[in-house]
């Protein structure tokens, strides 16, 4: 198990119940720079951690350090503007908005959202909101969903909902993303351009938490592995060394591979 | 009372109701808050607005809190009262909005159905409150003293007849016309057969109830026994027929809107106009006409005529729902309204990207809560007298029933459906006239009966009320791209 | 004589959170299977109330035709079946349809206001808005005087009869048997309780959870023993300690036939098909009707049951306070809520545990209070329920 130096996100002794059911027992883990996978059977608790660690749940015990401040029991909000930010498994469109609000919703540190800006409409104002449509249109063309951007959410395909999902985080600009499980359901084609973005943002100084249960994908695109069974760690590192890995083989990937 | 006063009473009431019904959007059609305490702010509104403007002293039998008399407090000025009277206010918007903080740091954060029960259960305490409690505002006796702002200076008008006609008059003409002018337009796309039928069906209802009025007058009717005689025989054709009409008409279009909006132009026509114009062709008689199309101008106030009291208040509440109307139309339609929206569409995800939900909500809460205060206000001066029973729970539901059917998250709907909600309630009172004084109760209890059914009936066939969620677009102003 | 004290207070109380029980029963029915929060419950037991009022009294409603009105009893059972019907009305003509078109709860809390807008002016149209009472006969309320002596409890029981008090019936106990009888009631309690859970496994459904059935044992054999060891009153001059308990015929069948509903219902909810399916569906809509239960027939159901419980409520409140009115149903919509929200919406027995608390503490918070907090009667169960909400959001027990 490689130790990693100068984790961004660092958790310890995670727990969390439901009440007879441990979803998370006292789980370390330590992640940094670049894009690392996370991968479990389903019911590991990887939705549960993501939920525990941007404050969406308060854990029942634990630390979670992002960026070396502690952010166990901040709310999501307050875990987000601290340059965290994560998707929704199921993807949470908001269903009476055009998917173009949907996207402009997210840039965080629009003048315009505090009320007052709103009210007085100082010279930012204007130049903010301009600045957000740029990038929503831009995002919008990228993930292939720009010739819907005047429906409503609540009318997009499944697919196009988790594209809208990935691109609203995306649209946040965060320092790390959690991404839970972004590319089920999405079409190859746009699955290798998703995946090249994230390769290329993550050269551009980004880092990413990666939910994915294809392991070819997990192989291709990730420095480190974690797998998580039953609540915990089962162990990490190089994806090579992770698969080979016998009780990763058992727990997860099954004898045959 | 003429007709135009009339109108001019319920135009003040849809007013102020309409002001209400706009902080109320903000609360649940922006930010989908179930507030069902809203009355409270309104009834905060109008006690510290009133306690605020009331000089100490004016009367015996009130033994509330001494009034801080600032609607003296700047007699020197010209206007002073006007200005007294306007800080009060604000006061009183201010003191709603710091209640409502305090209602909404506890309850904020729940769910939605214990939220709606949560604010109806602190209404109902705070109403008790006020009731019972005689040294704060004089509990259930009420404060009869009221300041009415500029009160003195009315009424108004020139020293000569025809300037003041042409002063007050004009206007009134004008706005007629250009009401007439808008209905036009909605009612155009309406192709001819449908609005044949439509305008039948109309004058066929209108027909029926004008039958049943003018045979009913000075004849005791029992309810239970309805006697079959000619002129209900005419009556009972002339409702079956416009309903046959009215049925084929919505089956042959599908502009409901304009086809309802046609129907109501007419009836409205001939409720205002159409009295006074058979009085005018029979008997020559042409004060009522003339009041009723001048509405603006009062021929009895003063020497010469001029403007009362009374239609000077409808249109100083009017600036304020228009005040109030732009103020939210530019809140809602900015980065923040953006936000409010998504909380109302599902909170978790302007939280998940990075926006203190808490906040915006309470946020919400207060400018909502800000606006019942302001017509609580305006409420208070337009009485004249304000005790708790007038602040009860009901208005809360009749401004969540006006909301919906006008369309919620839509201010426009929201003054369109107070205005409906307000004819259905009070335009129709003066059929009350018709009836024997006993069932002005019965008759009360059957508009209520109506609006509640009105309310599932709209809930399911029209959820997004007439007029539907509304667009919206934020103004870059110059050199501002347009969004596509 | 004595002077009503917490004691009296207690029992108006115990009657109170009754009264509220059959309302939040059939309030947390409809709020866990019909996933409806009904603001139109208060103004279903006005209903029922008048319904009841409508046979017993025909005369006071138009459209009713005279026929000289039945006996209470008999107009209480009847008005309770018809309104049972109202409720399927509203099922069928209003809910089933919002349901079927996935309406979410906020439009549902819309429609119920909508319902009980219609519900109230109802009976404001019908009857107005004055004050009523049903047809039957006066109860006089006898008085329970408890004195607390030297040489032990002494019992009084006094009724006013044509202006002058009479003194019914005088005894006493001596400490050592009031001693025993507590001692022994207790035990009995805590026998039958040890009794009743000894058998528990994990899977044995209780039908009567083992608590309950110890409290009870404990209360009938409490009386029991009161009863058959009653002996000479002491003399009450030098009485250290008194107080005044005000008991009538009412009481007891206000308690008695609460306690047999919630019984009946107990029993349909644990031991019947229709009360597995009924649970089911409060778990999980979708999961229930994918297992084959009919949805449209188990809400039906709890409509049907929602508007009897909200009837009898009606009846018992217009009866206990003689007096009927059409604001009567709302004046307990809060006090319900705040019952069905403390008790956990999906419990119906965290309810009526919590209908029990709330009744007891506006009484008791009423007579601890000063005078001039009486009018805040209602505003006590509130002050409890925003204390719970704040510090359990999900109610107090939960799932039970
Ligand atoms: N809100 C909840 N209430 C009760 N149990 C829950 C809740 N959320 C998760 N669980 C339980 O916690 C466990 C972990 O669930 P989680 O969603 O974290 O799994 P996962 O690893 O994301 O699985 P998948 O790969 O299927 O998405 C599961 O047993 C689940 O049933
Ligand atoms: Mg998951």
């Amino acid at each position: 198990m490689t130790e990693i130096q100068n984790p961004i996100l660092d958790v310890q002794g995670l727990e969390k119940h439901f009440g007879g059911i441990t979803a998370i027992g006292g789980l370390d883990m330590r992640v940094g720079e670049g894009i690392t996978g996370l991968i479990g059977p389903n019911g590991a608790g990887k939705t549960t951690f993501f939920n525990c660690v941007t404050g969406a749940l308060t854990p029942d015990a634990g630390r979670v350090a992002f960026a070396d401040g502690d952010i166990t029991g901040k709310r999501p909000s307050a875990v987000a503007q601290e340059g965290l930010v994560r998707t929704f498994q199921i993807p949470r469109e908001l269903p009476e908005m055009t998917v173009r609000e949907n996207l402009q919703l997210a840039p965080r540190g629009q003048s315009g959202e505090r009320l007052a800006q709103a009210w007085l409409r100082g010279d930012e104002f204007a130049d903010d909101e301009r600045r957000v449509r740029e990038k929503a249109a831009e995002m919008a063309e990228f993930l292939e969903i720009d010739h819907v951007l005047d429906a409503k959410a609540g009318t997009l395909s499944g697919g196009q909902r988790k594209l809208l999902e990935l691109a609203r985080v995306l649209l946040t600009e965060p320092d790390m993303i959690l991404l839970d499980e972004p590319l089920a359901g999405v079409n190859p084609t746009l699955e290798q351009k998703i995946l090249d973005r994230i390769h290329d943002l993550e050269s551009q100084g980004y880092s990413f938490l990666f939910i994915e249960h294809d392991i070819d994908v997990i192989m291709e695109t990730c420095e480190r592995v974690v797998v998580m069974h039953q609540g915990q760690v089962l162990t990490s590192g190089e994806p090579a060394d992770v698969k080979s890995d016998d009780r990763v083989i058992e727990a997860y990937l099954g004898e045959e591979v | 009372m003429a007709l135009a006063d009339f109108f001019i009473s319920l135009l003040t009431f849809v007013t102020i109701y309409s002001l209400f019904g706009l902080g109320l959007n903000v609360k649940f059609g922006f930010t989908g808050l179930i507030d069902f305490g809203h009355v409270a702010y309104f009834m905060i509104g109008a006690y510290v607005t009133v306690f605020v403007a009331m000089p100490a002293g004016l009367s015996e039998t009130y033994e509330g809190l001494t009034g801080l008399g600032l609607a003296t407090a700047f007699a020197g000025v010209p206007g002073g009262d006007l200005l007294g009277w306007l800080v009060a206010l604000v006061i009183g918007m201010a003191a709603a909005a710091l209640v409502s903080v305090l209602v909404g740091i506890p309850t904020i954060r729940l769910r939605e159905d214990y939220l709606a029960i949560t604010a109806l259960g602190i209404a109902t305490i705070l109403n008790a409150i006020f009731h019972n409690e005689r040294w704060l505002f004089n509990g259930a006796f009420g404060i009869r003293e009221v300041h009415e702002p500029l009160s003195g200076a009315f009424p108004i008008g020139t020293g000569s007849f025809q300037l003041n006609l042409l002063l007050f008059g004009l206007p009134s003409v004008a706005i007629l016309g250009y009401a007439a002018y808008r209905t036009a337009k909605v009612v155009r796309p309406l192709s001819v057969r449908p609005a044949l039928l439509g305008t039948g069906a109309t004058l066929a209802l209108a027909g029926s109830v004008v039958f049943v009025i003018t045979t009913m007058t000075g004849l005791v009717v029992d309810l239970g026994v309805f006697v079959l005689n000619v002129d209900n025989t005419i009556a009972f054709v002339l409702l079956v027929g416009s309903v046959v009409a009215g049925r084929a008409a919505l089956t042959e279009t599908d502009h409901i809107g304009a086809l309802l909006a046609l129907a109501s132009a007419l009836l409205f026509t001939l409720w205002y106009l159409g009295q006074p114009l058979v009085a005018f062709v029979t008997e020559g008689e042409t004060a009522d006409l003339l009041l009723n199309l001048f509405w603006l101008y009062d021929a009895t106030a003063g020497s010469a005529g001029g403007l009362d009291y009374d239609r000077f208040f409808f249109l100083f509440t009017l600036a304020f729902l228009v005040g109030a109307y732009l103020w939210v139309e530019r809140t809602v339609n900015s980065p923040y309204g953006r936000v409010l929206r998504a909380v109302r569409e599902d909170e978790s995800v302007p939280e998940a990207l990075g926006k203190p939900t808490f906040r915006y909500k309470i946020q919400s809460l207060m400018f909502g809560s800000a606006l019942a205060g302001a017509a609580g206000g305006l409420w208070a001066a337009n009485i004249g007298f304000i005790d708790p029973t007038q602040f009860a729970s009901t208005v809360t539901f009749f401004a969540y029933t006006a909301v919906i059917i006008g369309g919620t998250a839509n201010n426009r709907g929201v003054i369109l459906g107070t205005a409906v909600f307000w004819v259905i309630n009070s335009g129709t009172r003066f059929l009350d006239d018709f009836f024997p004084s006993e069932y002005a109760q019965q008759l009360a209890a059957l508009r209520l009966i109506l609006i509640g059914a009105l309310l599932i009936v709209i809930l399911y066939y029209r959820p997004e009320g007439m007029l539907g969620e509304q667009d919206y677009d934020i103004d870059l102003g110059r050199g501002g791209v347009s969004d596509d | 004589m004595a002077s009503a004290g917490l004691l009296d207070a207690l029992l108006q109380g115990l009657i109170t959170g009754m009264i509220i029980a059959a309302g939040a029963l059939g309030l947390s029915l409809i709020y866990s299977i019909a996933e409806v929060p009904n603001f139109a419950h208060g103004d279903m037991i006005t209903i029922g109330a008048y319904l009841a009022l409508a046979l017993n009294k025909p005369g006071a409603i138009p459209f009713v035709p005279e026929f000289g009105g039945l006996p209470l009893i008999a107009a209480g059972i009847l008005g309770v079946a018809v309104a049972g019907s109202t409720g399927a009305i509203y099922e069928v003509a209003i809910f089933r349809r919002f349901r079927s078109k996935g309406a979410d709860l906020i439009t549902m809390v819309i429609v119920s206001l909508g319902l009980a807008l219609v519900l109230r002016n109802v009976v404001l149209f019908l009857v107005g808005s004055g004050n009523i009472n049903y047809d039957t006969e006066r109860v006089t309320n006898t008085n329970v005087e408890l004195y607390l002596t030297g040489n032990g409890l002494s019992v009084q029981t006094v009724q006013r009869q044509a202006g002058d008090l009479v003194t019914l019936g005088e005894w006493g106990y001596g400490w050592l048997s009031l001693l025993a009888i507590v001692a022994l009631a207790a035990a009995v309690g805590i026998g039958v309780y040890r009794w009743r859970s000894d058998d528990a496994s994990f899977e044995t459904v209780h039908l009567v959870s083992p608590r309950i059935f110890g409290i009870a044992s404990g209360i009938t054999a409490l009386a029991a023993l009161a009863t058959v060891l009653q002996g000479a009153p002491h003399t009450i001059d030098a009485a250290v300690w008194s107080t005044s308990v005000g008991v009538s015929i009412k009481y007891g069948v206000i308690i008695g036939l609460t306690l047999v509903t919630m019984l009946a219902m107990n029993l349909l909810l644990k031991g019947t098909k229709t009360g597995r399916a009924m649970r089911a569906t409060a778990d999980n809509m979708a999961l229930a009707e994918i297992r084959g239960v009919n949805i449209d027939r188990v809400q039906l159901v709890v409509w049907v049951l929602a508007a009897l419980l909200t009837a009898l409520a009606g009846v018992l409140t217009g009866w206990f306070a003689s007096n009927l009115n059409p604001n009567m149903g709302f004046s307990l919509l809060l006090p319900i809520f705040a019952a069905v929200i403390m008790g956990g919406i999906t419990s119906p027995y965290g309810a009526v545990l919590a209908s029990l608390i709330i009744g007891v503490s506006m009484d008791v918070g009423v007579f601890l209070l000063p005078a001039e907090f009486a009018t805040y009667r209602t505003a006590i169960a509130f002050v409890i329920l925003i204390g719970v909400l704040l510090v359990k959001p999900e109610g107090l027990w939960g799932d039970v």
